[in-house]
């Protein structure tokens, strides 16, 4: 048995692997799987460009196609321009090629984490197709745009330059930027084109300062920018010293190699709320001798990081942290865009064939709501918004980490999680309420808050979010992060119940006008068996008397600070009358009460 | 076929009146049209110390179908209305439950469908508000309830034209109080007083053993919440008999507040005391205090709820109950926590009831 598991020579043969062979044999680790490979590819290139504009605080502008090139052999054409920093032409090879090569590796809350989907596009495409991958980038500091063809040597990790060239004249429309071309072989699922055209929509919501110009094969969309704000970038920040561990010391004793900085200026140069006297006090609390800081073994170090560990400090910072921020949140909801594929293939005429289209949602309201907190010793923002009512008329739940939509394994999600814990009745109405007044078929869930037309977001920023898994796709409920988002959803289920309750009442309103009507033929029966009275007159005299004059007396508009278009809501009409109305108090004064009282008690006469 | 009677010519007359003002606000002054009906319940009804009596105060409900909750309620008032129309002008009676089954229907389409009538509690209240619009009381437009009130003893009664003796000579049964009451008359009373007790088991007991022969007296149960028949009957053996009147219930608030239909009036009802109600009757027993006077075992008593409690502690207050025995005998209940029923009385003896405590508390108080 043992034989067979062992090479012949009886010897256990060591390789060591490239990191870009690694990865191409791993694929899956870092979400590259044969259906999701564009889906991965459009959101790794979306991310780079975005992140690239925001570390200098330029508008975004991304333009994205993809494209079949060859549908025998599922080859497909993807490229990418965005207006960011663009790439130092001498660092592009290895920046585009090299696995675990990066200018995102530092403690900084970014969107891109692992320097590793440029390079998953890079390797795929050289080992799928013979295509090089095409290159362009312009920075300010450069005069010249730079162009190259790629390819990964798998083998080694290194970029294999075809062609490399300098121009004056521009490819890229703005003053800086990185446009990319790449073939890629991979199928795609009518479910993953979707999860793709959700992926663009939802980067929009997060994004309203971004345009983005999405071209496929089905047509294109144009995303357009609904604000110019823009979040203020997120900004480096030293590490907490409660996290501190051997590596991170080691590492920060590196980086003061050529310096002659003692052990105490390292500590307190390279951690966050790291005072003099706190390192003074870890290093007593360690029992370290003072000398030169790369002399220490790591014995010692493993000492200082105990003592560090024992020891309290401030919370962390959370000022490097770019929360989306309620108005850029609010200006991505308040015009949800999505992208639509037209069904009917019977509108072939029009001038457009452009078979998909851009959708905006606008709600009646929408609400904001954020807390910072400490998860895991790291500044996280967690920020909540709601989208109500208009033309929005289901329920949909929207996560985001660090601004990137998560589109899978919504059911083990902390905010799945939140939305299911936190009860409907916050809003001041009973399940039973919405189960009758927004009852809808297609709804297979019991959950009530599933049944109102409301859009819930989620944004969880931080350095470092608590992914469950490296494909990025959902979060776990880590520390106490759960608390905070129910904290976030209640006060904003608070701040859009009236509106709810409002909506609630107008549709039980209606619900009871349509009765109403049904009420005049009794009435109008009852009278004309009585006496003698044209019924049909009857009738419409009361049914138009009912229609000018009837209303809801109690439904009064409630004010809410983000409403678009009152007459979003279909009753609207239902306040104008209002109006006060002449009632005509019929006097039966010959009839009341008072001929009861004077009536001698009949029937028990006394013989 | 038109209505022969009189007192149903008006009925339907004032029926149709109201008809014709509806249909002339719609139609010519173009206003929805408004019902302006005196409020029934506790917060019209006012006691009144001059008639010893609850009387209706002066509230008013505008019924109207201004709005979608009220025009349930409209269409069920004037749809009663026809139905009382037509049961005159048909010669016919029913019970209360008769028109509502006469009037039942659903409302709506598919998507909206509700029923016109909740519960027959609804239909009741809308004829009620027939009898308060038209000022006639129901039986006179002959609606009635079934009979539940019972009556034995010497007194002759004419329904239509059959004479019944109430004075029925082997003990065996009682007299159900007619409850179409226009067809009822009393011929003759020959006993010296009435005795009314709240339940139809306890009358029976008392009349096998013979206390109608011995003492003379008249026997009456409403069989718990007396119906408005037996209330009336009461009153004119009362008024217009001169007979005096004692009644015995439980000695617990319940009971305590089925003696006080007789005697003062309720609050559903307090638009029609003046035919109703008697406040000359008499409310001797069961006191609270003679569960310990007469040795009821502590057996047969039972403990009284917190809403027993609550209904003494509310019953202190009023202003019917505000001489010194009864605020004694209140205060002693909701201390003590305690209540019985007549029955209990058994546990002497079968014969005890009727024979020794009800004897004992006539003479003390000088019915007999």
């Amino acid at each position: 048995m043992q034989a067979r598991t062992i090479p012949h020579n009886g010897k256990v043969r060591y390789d060591r692997k490239a990191e870009s062979e690694f990865f191409v044999d791993n694929s899956a680790l870092a979400g590259f799987t044969g259906e999701r490979i564009l889906y991965m590819a459009v959101r790794e290139l979306i991310e780079n460009a975005l992140d690239s504009c925001e570390v200098n605080h330029i508008l975004p502008k991304v333009s994205l196609s993809l494209r079949i090139h060859d549908p025998l052999n599922d080859m497909w054409m993807i490229t990418c321009e965005d207006n960011g920093v663009g790439i130092p032409a001498d660092k592009v090879p290895v920046a585009v090629c090299s696995f675990l090569t990066s200018g995102k590796y530092v403690e900084r809350q970014q969107r891109g984490l692992f320097g590793v989907g440029l390079k998953m596009i890079a390797a795929f495409s050289t080992k799928d197709t013979d295509h090089p991958l095409k290159v362009w980038t312009r920075t300010i500091d450069e005069p010249d745009e730079f162009y190259f063809e790629l390819r990964t040597d798998i083998g080694t990790n290194k970029p294999i330059v075809l062609s490399r060239s300098a121009n004056k004249e521009y490819s890229i429309n703005s003053k800086s930027g990185f446009k990319i071309e790449a073939m890629l072989r991979a199928r795609l699922s009518p479910i993953t084109k979707n999860k793709i055209y959700d992926y663009v929509s939802q980067t929009s919501i997060v994004n309203p300062y971004a345009v983005i110009i999405f071209t496929t094969d089905e047509g294109s969309v144009s995303f357009e920018r609904r604000t110019s704000n823009m979040p203020d970038p997120s900004s480096e920040v030293l590490p907490h010293p409660s996290e501190m561990d051997l590596k991170t010391l080691k590492r920060a004793i590196l980086n003061f190699t050529n310096q002659k900085t003692t052990i105490h200026g390292i500590l307190c140069n390279s951690f966050q709320k790291m005072s003099s006297e706190k390192a003074k006090e870890i290093l007593s609390r360690a029992e370290v001798e003072l000398k030169v800081a790369t002399k220490y073994d790591e014995h010692e170090l493993i000492k200082i990081v105990n003592a560090c560990r024992q020891t309290k400090f401030q919370s962390p910072n959370t000022d490097h942290l770019s929360p989306i921020g309620e108005h850029i949140l609010t200006a991505g909801m308040m015009e949800e865009y999505s992208i639509v594929s037209r069904k009917d293939n019977a509108s072939h005429s029009e001038v457009s064939n452009s078979q998909i289209s851009v959708k905006v949602l606008k709600p009646v309201l929408t609400a904001y709501s954020s807390k910072t907190c400490i998860i895991n010793n790291r500044a996280t923002v967690v920020e909540c918004g709601i989208a109500y009512g208009g033309n929005i008329n289901s329920f949909r739940l929207y996560r985001f980490a660090n601004k990137i939509p998560l589109l899978y394994d919504e059911g083990s999600d902390v905010a799945r999680e939140v939305v299911s814990e936190v009860e409907i009745n916050k809003m001041g109405i009973t399940k039973k309420d919405v189960r009758e007044q927004f009852f809808n078929p297609e709804v297979k869930s019991d959950r009530a808050i599933e049944l109102l037309p409301i859009h819930i977001f989620f944004h969880i920023c931080s350095t470092k979010i608590p992914y469950k898994t490296a494909g990025k796709e959902s979060i776990a409920s880590e520390g106490s992060l759960k608390k905070y988002m129910r904290s976030c959803l209640t006060d904003l289920y608070k701040r859009v119940s009236a509106q709810i309750r409002k909506e609630i009442r107008i549709k039980e309103a209606e619900n009871r006008l349509r009765l109403y009507k049904h009420y005049i033929p009794l009435i109008v029966d009852a009278i004309s068996e009585s006496i003698n009275i044209d019924a049909k007159k009857l009738t419409e005299a009361f049914t138009s008397l009912v229609e000018t004059q009837v209303g809801e007396i109690n439904v009064v508009p409630v004010h809410s600070p983000h409403r678009i278009k009152d007459n979003t809501v279909p009753t609207a009409e239902l306040y104008k009358s209002k109006a006060k109305k002449s009632l005509n108090r019929m006097s039966l004064t010959d009839t009341r009460i008072s001929k009861i009282k004077a009536r001698k008690t009949g029937g028990m006469k006394k013989n | 076929m038109p209505a022969r009677d009189k007192r149903h010519k008006d009925v339907i007359k004032k029926i149709k009146l109201m008809m014709s003002e509806i249909s002339r606000n719609v139609l010519a002054d173009k206003t929805l049209p408004v019902l302006d009906i005196t409020k029934v319940g506790y917060d019209n009804t006012i006691w009144s110390e001059e008639k010893r009596m609850l009387t209706i105060g002066p509230k008013t409900v505008q019924v109207s179908p201004e709005n979608t909750k009220k025009i349930p309620t409209f269409s069920q008032y004037i749809v009663m209305a026809n139905a009382v129309r037509k049961l005159l002008d048909e010669e016919m009676e029913s019970t209360i439950r008769g028109m509502y089954y006469a009037t039942l229907s659903t409302i709506g389409d598919e998507k909206n469908k509700q029923k016109f009538w909740n519960t027959q509690d609804n239909s009741d209240d809308a004829i009620k508000a027939i009898e308060l619009i038209t000022g006639v009381p129901r039986e006179e437009f002959a609606v009635t309830s079934k009979p539940k009130g019972m009556i034995s003893g010497p007194i002759t009664l004419r329904v239509g034209g059959d004479l019944i003796d109430c004075n029925l000579g082997s003990r065996a049964t009682s007299q159900l109080v007619p409850t179409n009451i226009r067809d009822l008359e009393i011929v003759s009373v020959k006993a010296d007083f009435v005795m009314v007790v709240e339940k139809d088991t306890v009358l029976n007991n008392i009349r096998k053993s013979g206390f109608i022969q011995k003492y003379n007296a008249i026997l009456m149960t409403g069989s718990g919440e007396p119906d408005r028949a037996t209330r009336m009957m009461v009153k004119t053996l009362n008024q217009e008999w001169k007979k005096p009147v004692v009644i015995f219930a439980d000695a617990d608030p319940w009971g305590l507040g089925i003696a006080l239909r007789y005697k003062i009036g309720s609050e559903s009802l307090s638009y029609d005391s003046e035919r109703l109600v008697t406040p000359d009757a008499k409310v001797l027993g069961m006191m609270f205090s003679d569960i310990y006077d007469y040795n009821i075992p502590e057996v047969a008593r039972l403990t009284a709820s917190d809403e027993d409690l609550n209904r003494a502690t509310d019953m202190k207050r009023k202003p019917w109950l505000r001489d010194r025995q009864w605020q004694k005998e209140l205060n002693l209940f909701i201390q003590r926590r305690e209540k019985c029923e007549l029955d209990a009385f058994f546990k002497h003896g079968f014969r005890y009831l009727a024979e020794t405590y009800l004897p004992r508390k006539l003479r003390e108080s000088g019915v007999i």
